[in-house]
C-alpha cells in the first residue's frame, strides 16, 4: 500500500466515527430544540383552554384551521393520585380535517375548578415526522462526508506530493542504485530537517555498503589469485607422478581422480576470477556479437556431450541475432544458459530456444520448479554435485553488467530463462 | 638448451625445474627480482619463464630490462593474474607467450618447445610424432607426406596428444581441453571415447607409426607403434 493511499484511508476511517457521533448529537439536539418550542406553545394553548373553561367563556372550535386539538375530561382524585401532574409525550393523533393520522406532541395535565372538580386536559399539536428528520439528517451528513473527503483528497494530495518530493526523489534514486556501480550521490536538496537526516543516513549506509562491496570484491579477487600458484604446484606434481613413476592401475586411477577434482577447483577459481573481473568492469570492449552463431555452435557441442540423453533441440532464431556486447562474455552467457538447459534436462527431453525482438527465451524440460529467488545466488546448488553453483551467478553478473533483464519461470514442465535486452 | 625459471614460490620452482630437467633441459632458477636480474645480466638463456608477480619487483620491468639488453632470450610469462591487460602489456614488451596459472606441466613444455621451434625454423609451427607432421597454422596433418583429412574435433584431439607424447591423458582432461570447460558436468565420457576411436581408426588406416593407446579404463597415451 502506498503511503498516500494509507494517509487518505486513515483520514477517511478516522473521520467516519467523528462524523457519525456528530450527526447523532446534531439529531438529538435538533429534536430537543423542536420539542422545547412545541412544548412552550402547548403550555400556552393549554393555559388558554383552562382559562376559558374556568371563566366559562366559549372554547375554540375543534376545527379552527390550526390542526391543534384538545380534550377536557373530568377526573376523580384517585386518577389524580395515580398520574403525574403534567406530562409531555409524542403520539399519533387522528386529524379529522386531514383525515389522517399524524405524529403529534401531546401535553396532559390536570386542573381544578371552583367547585373542586378535577379535569384532565389533553392538548395536541402536530409535529415533525421523526423518521423523516432522521433520514434527512443522515442524507446531509453523508453528502457532507463525501464533500469533505473529496476536499481532503484534493488538498492532501497537493500538500502531500508537494512536501514529499524529496522522499520520492530519494526512492527513485534507490530504485536505480546498484552496489558497485558508481552512481550520483544521494539527492540532498531538501530544507526539511527530517528529509535531510534521511538522505544523510542513506548516504552513510550506501557508503558503508560500497565499502564492504569493494572489500568483498577485492577479497575474492585476491584470494583467487593467491590460489593460482598452489593449484599450479599440485597439478604439476600430480602430473609428474603420473608420468614419471611406475604406478599400479589403482594408484593411477586415484591420481587421476585427484587431478579431476583439482581441475574442478581450478575451474571454480577461474569462474570466481571471471566474476570479479565482470564486477570490476574489466570487459570494456564491446563489439557486435552474433548470439545466433554462438548458440548454434554451443548447441552442436552440447548435443555431442549429452548425446546419450537424446535431447531434441528446437531453435527458432533469426539468421543473425546481434547484440552489442563483449564477445567472450556473450559466449559465456549463452554457453552457461545452454549448459544448464542440457544438464538439468530429462531423458528424451526438449530444449527450446526462441527469440522475438529483444527477448530471448531458453526453455528446457524439467521435473519441478526451482527456487526463483535463489537460483542466481553464488553456490546455490540444486542437489547436483557436479555443478559449481556459479554458472547462473555468472549469467546474472553478465546480465547486470549489460542491463539485461533475466527472469526464471517454470511453465508447462519447462524451466524458462527469459532475457530482455535493453 | 638452457632455461631460467624466475618464480618466487619455491615449491613451484622446484617441480617445474624437475619436470624440465627430465625432458633434458639445463635449468637454472631465480627466486626474486634481484637474483633474476643478476642471472640475466651475467648469462644468456634459450628461454626464460617469468613470473610477473615477484616480491621485490614487477616481472614486467625485468622483461623490459631483458629487451633493453638486446638479448635474444625468449620469454614466456607465467602469471597468476589471468588478466588481459597483463597479457597485452607482456606481449607488447616482447614476451613470446603468456601462460596463466595454474597450468599443466605438459602445457608449459609444449609452449617452450613451440617457442624454441619458432626461433629455430623462423615461424614454422609444426609438431611431429613418428611419421606424422601436424601444422598448427594450416591445420594440416600429414602421414609420411600424404595428407590426412581429419574432422575438427579429431584434429584438436590429435594436437592435444602430440603436445604431450608419452604422457598419460585423463579422459576428463581431454574432454575439457577439446570440448571446453563446459564438458565438466557430463554424465559420462562416451563422446570422448567415440571421437578417440574414430581418430585411432583414421591413423591406423593411413599407416601412421603412432597410435593412441588406452591406459586402463580412464586414460589415453600417444605412443609409437613398434614396426
Amino acid at each position: 500500500m502506498k503511503l498516500f493511499h494509507r494517509v487518505i484511508l486513515t483520514l477517511a476511517l478516522g473521520l467516519l466515527p467523528i462524523m457519525a457521533l456528530w450527526s447523532i448529537l446534531f439529531y438529538y439536539s435538533m429534536v430537543n430544540e423542536i420539542n422545547d418550542e412545541t412544548d412552550d406553545a402547548l403550555e400556552d394553548y393549554a393555559e388558554l383552554i383552562m382559562r376559558r373553561v374556568l371563566t366559562g367563556r366559549p372554547l375554540p372550535a375543534p376545527n379552527n384551521g390550526s390542526n391543534n386539538s384538545y380534550t377536557v375530561t373530568p377526573v376523580d382524585e384517585d386518577y389524580l393520585a395515580n398520574n403525574p401532574a403534567i406530562i409531555f409525550y409524542d403520539e399519533k393523533v387522528y386529524i379529522p380535517e386531514k383525515e389522517e393520522t399524524e405524529p403529534a406532541r401531546v401535553l396532559k395535565t390536570v386542573f381544578c375548578d371552583a367547585e373542586g372538580q378535577y379535569y384532565e386536559i389533553k392538548v395536541a399539536t402536530p409535529t415533525f415526522e421523526r423518521s423523516d428528520l432522521l433520514r434527512n439528517v443522515a442524507y446531509h451528513i453523508i453528502g457532507l462526508y463525501i464533500i469533505i473527503m473529496l476536499t481532503i483528497f484534493v488538498v492532501v494530495s497537493l500538500v502531500y506530493y508537494y512536501n514529499m518530493r524529496p522522499l520520492y526523489r530519494l526512492l527513485e534514486w534507490f530504485d536505480k542504485y546498484r552496489p558497485g556501480a558508481k552512481k550520483a550521490a544521494v539527492p540532498d536538496s531538501s530544507s526539511v530537517v527530517e528529509f535531510r537526516k534521511l538522505s544523510h543516513a542513506a548516504q552513510q549506509a550506501v557508503e558503508r555498503a560500497e565499502y564492504y562491496f569493494e572489500q568483498q570484491k577485492q577479497f575474492i579477487g585476491n584470494a583467487s589469485h593467491e590460489l593460482q600458484t598452489p593449484l599450479a604446484i599440485i597439478g604439476t606434481r600430480i602430473e609428474w607422478l603420473v608420468n614419471n613413476t611406475p604406478l599400479e592401475e589403482k594408484q593411477l586411477e586415484e591420481l587421476l581422480k585427484i587431478q579431476r577434482s583439482l581441475a574442478r577447483l581450478v575451474r571454480l577459481n577461474r569462474t570466481l576470477l571471471l566474476l570479479s573481473k565482470i564486477e570490476n568492469g574489466q570487459f570494456p570492449e564491446s563489439t557486435d556479437a552474433d548470439l545466433a552463431s554462438i548458440m548454434h555452435e554451443s548447441v552442436e557441442m552440447y548435443n555431442e556431450i549429452y548425446c546419450d540423453r537424446n535431447i531434441t533441440c528446437n531453435i527458432s532464431l533469426p539468421e543473425k541475432y546481434i547484440m552489442h556486447m563483449n564477445e567472450s562474455l556473450a559466449s559465456t552467457l549463452i554457453n552457461n544458459l545452454l549448459k544448464n538447459s542440457f544438464l538439468h534436462n530429462v531423458q528424451d527431453g526438449k530444449v527450446q530456444i526462441t527469440a522475438y525482438g529483444k527477448v530471448l527465451k531458453i526453455a528446457n524440460s524439467g521435473n519441478r520448479a526451482l527456487d526463483a529467488s535463489r537460483i542466481f545466488e553464488r553456490f546455490y546448488h540444486d542437489g547436483n554435485p557436479d555443478s559449481t553453483g556459479l554458472g547462473l551467478a555468472l549469467v546474472n553478473s553478465i546480465c547486470r553488467h549489460y542491463d539485461i533483464k533475466i527472469e526464471y519461470s517454470f511453465e508447462n514442465s519447462m524451466h524458462c530463462f527469459t532475457l530482455k535486452f535493453p | 638448451m638452457k632455461i631460467l625459471i624466475i618464480e618466487d614460490d619455491s615449491s613451484l620452482r622446484e617441480i617445474i625445474s624437475r619436470g624440465l630437467r627430465d625432458e633434458g633441459y639445463v635449468v637454472e632458477t631465480a627466486g626474486n627480482f634481484s637474483q633474476a636480474d643478476d642471472k640475466i645480466a651475467g648469462y644468456s638463456y634459450d628461454c626464460i619463464l617469468l613470473d610477473i608477480m615477484l616480491p621485490d619487483g614487477n616481472g614486467l620491468r625485468l622483461l623490459e630490462h631483458i629487451k633493453s639488453l638486446k638479448k635474444s632470450d625468449h620469454v614466456i610469462i607465467i602469471s597468476a593474474r589471468d588478466s588481459l591487460d597483463d597479457k597485452v602489456t607482456g606481449l607488447d614488451l616482447g614476451a613470446d607467450d603468456y601462460l596463466a596459472k595454474p597450468f599443466y606441466m605438459a602445457e608449459l613444455s609444449a609452449r617452450i618447445k613451440s617457442v624454441l621451434r619458432r626461433s629455430a625454423n623462423n615461424g614454422g609451427n609444426k609438431l611431429t610424432a613418428g611419421n606424422i607432421t601436424l601444422d598448427l597454422h594450416s591445420r594440416r596433418v600429414e602421414v609420411d607426406g600424404e595428407e590426412l583429412t581429419l574432422l575438427k574435433k579429431e584434429f584438436d584431439i590429435l594436437l592435444y596428444f602430440m603436445q604431450r607424447p608419452n604422457h598419460i591423458v585423463d579422459k576428463a582432461m581431454l574432454a575439457e581441453a577439446v570440448w571446453g570447460d563446459h564438458a565438466d558436468a557430463a554424465d559420462n565420457f562416451d563422446f570422448v571415447y567415440a571421437q578417440v576411436k574414430n581418430l585411432r581408426k583414421r591413423l591406423d588406416v593411413s599407416g601412421a607409426s603412432v597410435t593412441i593407446k588406452a591406459v586402463y579404463g580412464f586414460g589415453y597415451k600417444l605412443t609409437e607403434t613398434a614396426q
